[in-house]
């Protein structure tokens, strides 16, 4: 994480010039240095900054799809590690675990769960296999803390990204104002010379 | 909410920062009411079951664990939907504090923007 200045930036921009693929927003100190710097005029740096924002607009729903997937499958690895710490616990007690179960939609059906050491998992893929249960609860417990960093990480890049979303607006607002003030300046000046 | 700054003022690092701030703590705000609502659904839900308990006279309850709905015997039902319950509680108070510690942060940088920008900024939801 290196705070850099690019050669064609106004001034030093504090802050990231990019993170994870996503390109940093550069922040404009003075408008008026900014243009004369990169060359171009008004209509040109308002329509490059446009097209930088709906690029992060695209991202952004990218990573808020991530997250969404990120946040269902963390509730669902909660309920599978309960279960299997039900079953660990009915192990030492012999009795069976009563269990209803749905068959179909609408339709359940009973079934008695006996002593069990093992159960299965189901990996994706169509892919099921059977673990013991203390690995089949390691296994879930470290898919949950890879989900919850996985969703610690996709977070603080959506912060990363509204910043720079926050930023480029900020400096579309001021380039248009410097611009419509630049107007009124330059029409000042000519009624003053007619 | 929009941001931008006058003609006459210049927007400093410092400010920008301040304006990236107010959104993050504007969309954490947002995001912090949606997660108290359901929080609060929950603890609502956990409390009519808790009622039915007391009323039902049945033994053995069926009791969701996962996908299916394991026969469980009252007492231990209710220890864990008593259990449940802190835990909901807990989670709650824990999202308040931190909805109005964001509420503190938002009202401040208010005062301090405000200050140096007047009406060039709207910091309101529309």
């Amino acid at each position: 994480m290196a705070s850099s200045s690019s050669s064609s930036s106004v001034a030093a921009s504090p802050g990231l010039t990019e993170r994870r693929g996503i390109p940093g927003a550069q922040f404009v100190e003075d408008v008026q240095t900014y243009l004369t710097q990169s060359g171009l005029d008004v209509n040109s740096a308002l329509a490059f900054l446009q097209e930088r924002l709906q690029q992060y607009k695209l991202v952004e729903m990218k990573l808020l799809a991530q997250q969404r997937d990120l946040q269902a499958k963390i509730p669902d690895i909660v309920k599978c590690l309960d279960v299997v710490a039900t079953l660990q616990a009915k192990k030492g007690t012999g009795e069976g675990l009563i269990t209803d179960f749905e068959v179909s939609e609408g339709i359940y059906s009973r079934a008695r769960i006996g002593d069990t050491d093992s159960v299965c998992l189901w990996l994706g893929a169509n892919v099921m296999l059977e673990y013991s249960c203390e690995e089949a609860a390691t296994l879930l417990q470290k898919n949950l803390d890879n989900a919850k960093a996985s969703l610690e990480v996709l977070v603080a890049d959506l912060q990363f990204l509204r910043d720079q979303v926050t930023i480029t607006q900020v400096t579309i607002a001021r380039i248009y104002n410097w611009d419509v003030h630049q107007r009124r300046i330059r029409q000042v000046a000519a009624a003053k010379d007619t | 909410m929009q941001q931008g700054g006058g003609p006459d003022t210049e927007v400093t690092w410092e400010d920008q920062q301040n304006i990236n701030k107010f959104g993050r703590l504007n969309n954490r705000f947002h995001e912090l009411e949606d997660e108290i609502k359901i929080a609060k659904e929950t603890n609502d839900n956990l409390e009519d079951a808790s009622n039915e308990l007391i009323l039902t006279d049945e033994e053995v309850i069926r009791f969701q664990i996962g996908e299916v709905f394991a026969h469980v015997p009252k007492e231990e039902v209710e220890g864990r939907i008593e259990q449940m319950k802190e835990v909901t509680g807990q989670n709650l108070e824990k999202l308040e504090a931190e909805k109005d510690s964001v509420l503190a942060q938002m009202t401040e940088l208010k005062k301090i923007l405000y200050g140096k920008f007047k009406d060039s900024i709207n910091l309101e939801e529309d």
